[in-house]
């Protein structure tokens, strides 16, 4: 497994470097820049932002600019926020609890339920319910999250009053049941997509084992259809759903987004809008970089999990 | 966020990755497949249906009506549906709702069409490339898809949207710049497997160029899961314009897409609900039945992948 | 709802806008409101002590604690309790001295005769949040760090010629000026000052810790910030004013207006401060029950900004024909719900320096459509006028994203269509657009909200002298490319000028010639509409402070 991890870990070295060069070369060739925006509000002009720009030393050749950033990073220094003057793996820290939570609240509630709604499909194939699910989790892939988000509001915090209209808590309250009642509707928001793939999903692959030999073999030995499906079925059917795990980070880090978005999260959604309107470069540098290590990560762990949970793969 | 469930992911060494493809089609009995057959076409040339009515609809529709998309008439702001001569009702500034959804479904449908045109081609070839030449070349540019794949969509298009000046046309190619990676993995992989096929070796020891090989002997054999991909496509470049148009980014007025109108209709959800539901509506209209069309094709197509 | 809600329902509604703002003498009508209605209801007194929260919904982030360095209204809200000024101006444009002990002038000798020589007496009795004593060190501090070539510091308009700085006593500053320049005053107004002890020990002065933990003399101190979410300030028991009266003030940051109203309608934030309340959302916010709904101007002049670089643009008569057929009565009664007044100047209405004597506005396609004949520009076969093989067509820009302005820009497109004029809508999103686009007169017009005044003086130098054309290589931000050189020498006088009443007639004459070559084409002086609960007291609009956040001291619930 060793030499296997290494080359794995070349490959994400090398991936990461074409994806900062990809990202810097985007950010840098994009025209405007920090301050512009806060130019009309606050009395400044070409001058001072010339001044700043040459302050910030953005008024230096691109290869060199990127050179000193990548020499620094390899150091460990991420960069200094234009935007608040903050560390930037500080300021990354500090909006990446909000989206975790989030996230993962989203996903548990996605897997669950995805993974029932998958696993019932299956075992009742072409049921109502199947197609019903079908038809659902297909409607649920095409709605734009953000319109979803804004009915949501509009109902259970406007109408009916059920919910706060987006925060992540209130302030000076901090107690769990207002952090809990502050997550509800992003979660549900979030996690309607992710139920929807899972819920494919679960069902392609239980319908996969279902259908395999010794399934069928259990079942022709008489063994009571419940057994096969949770003793045999389940525990096969569960196993490439570790890789569906991987799959979905970076979608979920998208998603995220605009989820935070509408429920005014805080967290790396609005933190990387926020950055890419001021073009505070390091930060959004530091975000491209830090969700390609997650992706990559994610990738790599779910195969090793994968290979782990399946005694038949063998990663080499 | 993902509009096609076959998101797929770096690192192609995923060993259960194409899972679904391995499922195998166990025969089932008759009566089953029949239904199956039925539903399964059912809600396909349903999805077929509608796109074909929107598409109708936004190109015959606008001659029409009596309206026109962009005419202002600031005294007819917020008429209800169903209340007056607007059957549609009115805009913020309004203007006819039948108008500017048709007109923005023209919009909405051409950008997502174009867009997948664009991202197909782009998508063949550098799949086309890698697949057939492999080697050094083959890997650079499936690394280079790999990594532009570490970027979520939607932080991808976000960084590419800083760079453009909004509009049809840069919208178009920003989506189609964030929707081609997939393509490529899909074609390369196929390439890379038909390219030692019988066909394939025979013409190149006939004498056919590279170029004649990919395109005209290699490519028509991956046909199916391109067609497949590129429906796909369309759905997922009808739900980007809609969330380019979200975060600030969209189609500059006065010109209507689904996007925009849904955007604008925001600070009104309260006073003129309607203003965001019918653009909603017809988005996860069209996109659920370019889906439906996606998965359709791929029974129809890919005996191997029915079950999905 | 009382007596007054009504009554101020039916003015920020009427279909006539006139006197709706009709504020004597500075923003006074603006607070009066403000007191009548708190004389409608018990509004109590103030507490002994600090007691309760208030949470200020914001739109946009604050991020800069740093108050010299680049940093938008929001961030000065924070500053305005965090630190203090030598004096500010009050809602009725009087100076009040707060570090300073007495306003420095000609007649009290705090400025000399000719203008160049300032003293200035400061308080005794003023102590940073940690304890150290403020002294005259510390504006010479300030004043030296602002003119630090390695700081990273806002813009130095007027700081630049100020030379010599000595102190002569714990209690006394002086300094001398290159150049008499009587808008000084005005810019210290809102020039805070931060403290020796703490960043003249700092290595770098742009990445001090400071930067994150300021200490300043104001009201409240740092308590604690939440990045992407909200900042917290705690009472400063030391505080050498009156209060401060909460014990706690929340800025939350929500940056979505539909959200902040929603928040505000949900009771999450107790004022929704920058951008306040969207037009669309008034009505329904006056019906809310709790709330007050405040419609305050501010001094920023909504306006179509040509380039006059452009050969379009440069014809004044295509300035005239455009603004004669800008239905101007409908875009503000429609768009923005009839709540901004119409203005005719750079200035707000509540300057005292603004020339109520302007031409008013005319809505007239027919003479529109004259002035374009008459100046050579005929129609073509597609409607659209031409002169000289020069089309009647240009883009308008502004902030992509903001969809009040966009519709504004529609109807615009439509009124001119009808002189055979072709706007195409062009927005950018604000870190383009605000950049070397606009401040490199790249534009061909824009729609933009602008704050001409300096702090809150009259002073157009940076906007409308010839000689402050960046795209011609001037210092400045005149990028309408307007140069006039009675305007020049108008200006150059009114910097020079100490006494009040020569300046308003300087400055009136300024006005009139903007007005009459129409630099800018003014549409409305903009107006904030704020929301705050029903039982907050103090709040009082401030038009000469950046933010209405400039006095949370002087808040508190009303038990």
């Amino acid at each position: 497994m060793a030499p296997y991890l290494i080359r794995r870990f070349g490959q994400a070295v090398l991936l990461l470097l074409v994806v900062s060069m990809i990202g810097f070369a985007i950010l840098h060739l994009a025209p405007g820049g920090p301050m512009a925006q806060y130019a009309i509000g606050s009395n400044m002009s070409q001058e001072d932002l010339d001044r700043i720009a040459q302050q910030l030393g953005l008024d230096r050749p691109l290869p060199v600019q990127y050179a000193e950033w990548l020499w620094r990073m390899l150091g460990g220094d991420w960069g200094t926020s234009f935007r608040d003057g903050q560390p930037v793996l500080h300021v990354i820290g500090s909006h990446l609890g909000a989206t975790l939570q989030l996230m993962l609240t989203a996903t548990l509630l996605a897997i669950f339920l995805g993974c029932w709604i998958g696993i019932l499909g299956a075992i009742r194939r072409y049921s109502v319910f199947d197609y019903l699910a079908t038809i659902g989790a297909m409607v649920a892939l095409s709605i734009p999250t953000f319109w979803f988000g804004l009915v949501t509001i509009f109902v259970f915090s406007v109408e009916l009053g059920w919910l706060p209209a987006g925060n992540r808590e209130t302030v000076g309250d901090g107690s769990l049941l207002d952090m809990l009642h502050h997550l509800i509707a992003p979660a549900m928001v979030l996690a309607l997509v992710e139920t929807a793939i899972w819920s494919r999903f679960m069902r392609s692959s239980m319908l996969d084992v279902v259908n395999q030999d010794y399934i069928r073999t259990a079942r022709a030995k008489g063994l009571p259809r419940f057994k096969v499906l949770t003793r045999h079925a389940l525990r096969n059917a569960l196993l490439p759903m570790i890789t569906v795990a991987g799959l979905q980070m970076p979608t979920l880090l998208g998603g995220a987004l605009v989820t935070e978005t509408v429920f005014t999260w805080p967290g790396m959604g609005r933190l990387f809008l926020d950055s890419i309107s001021y073009r505070d470069y390091p930060v959004v540098m530091g975000i491209l970089m830090f969700s390609a290590a997650m992706v990559l990560i994610g990738n790599l762990l779910a195969d090793m999990l994968y290979a782990v949970a399946d005694p038949r793969i063998r990663l080499g | 966020m993902s509009s096609s469930i076959f998101d797929s992911s770096p690192g192609d060494s995923n060993p259960g990755g194409d899972f679904a493809a391995r499922e195998a089609a166990i025969a089932l009995p008759p009566r089953n497949t029949a239904l199956r057959r039925f539903c399964r076409h059912r809600l396909a040339m349903a999805g077929a249906i509608i796109i074909a009515i929107l598409v109708l609809g936004s190109y015959l529709g606008p001659y029409l009506i009596p309206y026109d998309d962009t005419f202002i008439d600031i005294m007819q702001r917020f008429a209800p549906p169903f209340s007056g001569a607007h059957i549609l009702g009115t805009d913020e500034l309004g203007r006819d709702m039948l108008a500017r959804l048709m007109m923005g479904g023209r919009i909405s449908l051409a950008v997502g069409f174009t867009a997948m045109v664009i991202s197909m081609g782009i998508g063949i070839l550098v799949g086309a490339i890698a697949g057939y030449y492999g080697g050094i070349v083959g890997a650079a540019l499936m690394r280079f898809v790999d990594a532009v794949l570490c970027f979520p969509s939607i932080f991808l298009l976000l960084a590419l949207a800083a760079l453009i000046e909004p509009g049809v046309a840069s919208i178009t190619l920003l989506i189609a710049a964030t929707a081609w990676m997939d393509v490529a993995r899909i074609v390369e992989g196929q390439i890379r497997g038909l390219r030692e096929r019988d066909f394939a070796v025979a013409a190149e020891a006939l004498g056919a160029s590279d170029l004649r090989i990919v395109f005209r002997e290699l490519v028509p054999n991956a046909v199916a899961p391109i067609v497949v991909a590129a429906t796909l496509n369309v759905a997922k470049a009808i739900l980007l314009e809609s969330y380019v148009s979200y975060l600030g980014y969209g189609i500059q007025p006065p010109t209507p897409s689904w996007g925009n109108m849904l955007n604008n209709a925001q600070i009104y959800l309260t006073s003129a609900p309607w203003l965001a539901i019918l653009p909603g509506l017809f988005i996860t209209l069209a996109v659920t039945s370019f889906n439906f069309l996606g998965d359709g094709l791929r029974d129809a197509l890919d005996p191997r992948m029915e079950n999905h | 709802m009382t007596q007054d809600d009504t009554a101020r329902l039916s003015r920020i509604l009427a279909p006539t806008r006139r006197g709706l703002f009709a504020i004597g003498g500075g923003a006074a009508a603006a607070m009066a409101s403000g007191t009548a209605f708190a004389q409608g209801r018990p509004a109590g007194r103030p507490p002994e002590k600090p007691r309760g929260q208030v949470v200020i919904g914001l739109s946009q982030e604050p991020t800069v604690f740093h108050p010299l360095m680049p940093g938008i209204e929001v961030d000065q809200g924070v500053w305005w309790n965090l630190f203090s000024t030598l004096w500010y101006i009050d809602p009725d444009g009087k100076f009040v001295p707060d570090l300073a002990a007495e306003m420095p002038s000609q007649t009290n000798g705090g400025i000399s005769e000719d203008g160049l020589t300032w003293k200035v007496k400061l308080r005794r009795d003023v102590k940073w949040h940690d304890g150290t004593a403020f002294t005259a060190e510390d504006v010479k501090f300030t004043l030296d760090l602002i003119n630090n070539p390695n700081f990273r510091v806002r813009n130095r308009v007027g700081h630049g010629l100020v030379k010599d700085i000595k102190v002569n006593a714990v209690d006394e500053i002086e300094w001398r000026m290159d150049a008499p320049y009587a808008p000084y005053l005005s810019i210290l107004s809102l020039t805070f000052m931060v403290p020796k002890h703490i960043l003249s020990t700092a290595t770098d002065p742009n990445t001090s810790p400071f930067n994150n933990a300021p200490v300043g003399t104001g009201a409240f101190r740092w308590g604690s910030r939440t990045a992407g979410d909200n900042v917290q300030l705690v009472a400063n028991p030391a505080y050498h004013g009156a209060g401060p009266y909460l014990e706690r003030v929340v800025f939350k940051y929500i940056p979505d207006l539909t959200v902040m109203y929603t928040q505000f309608r949900t009771g999450q934030i107790d004022y929704t401060g920058i951008s306040g309340i969207s037009p669309n959302f008034a009505r329904e916010a006056q019906a809310l029950r709790g709330r007050r709904v405040h419609v305050n101007p501010t001094a920023s002049v909504e306006s179509i900004a040509p380039n006059l670089g452009s050969p379009v643009f440069g014809d004044k008569a295509v300035r005239q024909a455009l603004y004669m057929s800008m239905n101007k009565k409908a875009l503000i009664d429609a768009i923005y719900y009839g709540l901004p007044t119409p203005t005719e100047s750079f200035l707000p209405a509540q300057s005292w320096a603004i020339n109520a004597e302007l031409p008013k506005h005319e809505f007239n396609v027919a003479k529109a459509n004259e002035t374009l004949e008459a100046a050579g520009w005929k129609r073509g076969p597609d409607g659209i006028r031409a002169k000289d093989g020069v089309k009647l067509e240009f883009a308008n820009s502004t902030t992509a994203g903001n969809p009040v302005r966009e519709q504004a820009q529609q109807v615009l497109m439509q009124d001119w269509k009808a002189v055979g004029a072709a706007m195409r809508i062009q927005n950018m999103p604000a870190a383009v657009i605000w950049g070397e686009f606009w401040q490199q007169s790249k534009f061909s017009s824009v729609m933009v909200a602008v704050n001409y005044m300096l702090g809150s003086d009259p002073d157009v130098t940076p906007r409308f002298s010839s000689k402050a054309i960046p795209a011609k290589g001037g210092r400045g931000q005149n990028t309408f490319q307007f140069e006039n050189s009675r305007v020049d020498a108008l200006l150059e006088t009114g910097a020079t000028q100490f006494e009040q009443a020569a300046r308003r007639t300087t400055y009136g004459q300024i006005q009139r010639i903007i007005r009459d070559e129409l630099a800018i084409l003014p549409i409305f002086q903009q107006v904030l509409v704020e929301g705050t609960k029903d039982n907050l007291t103090g709040f009082k609009p401030n038009i000469n402070t950046s933010s209405n956040c400039w006095n949370v001291r002087e808040w508190y619930w009303a038990s």
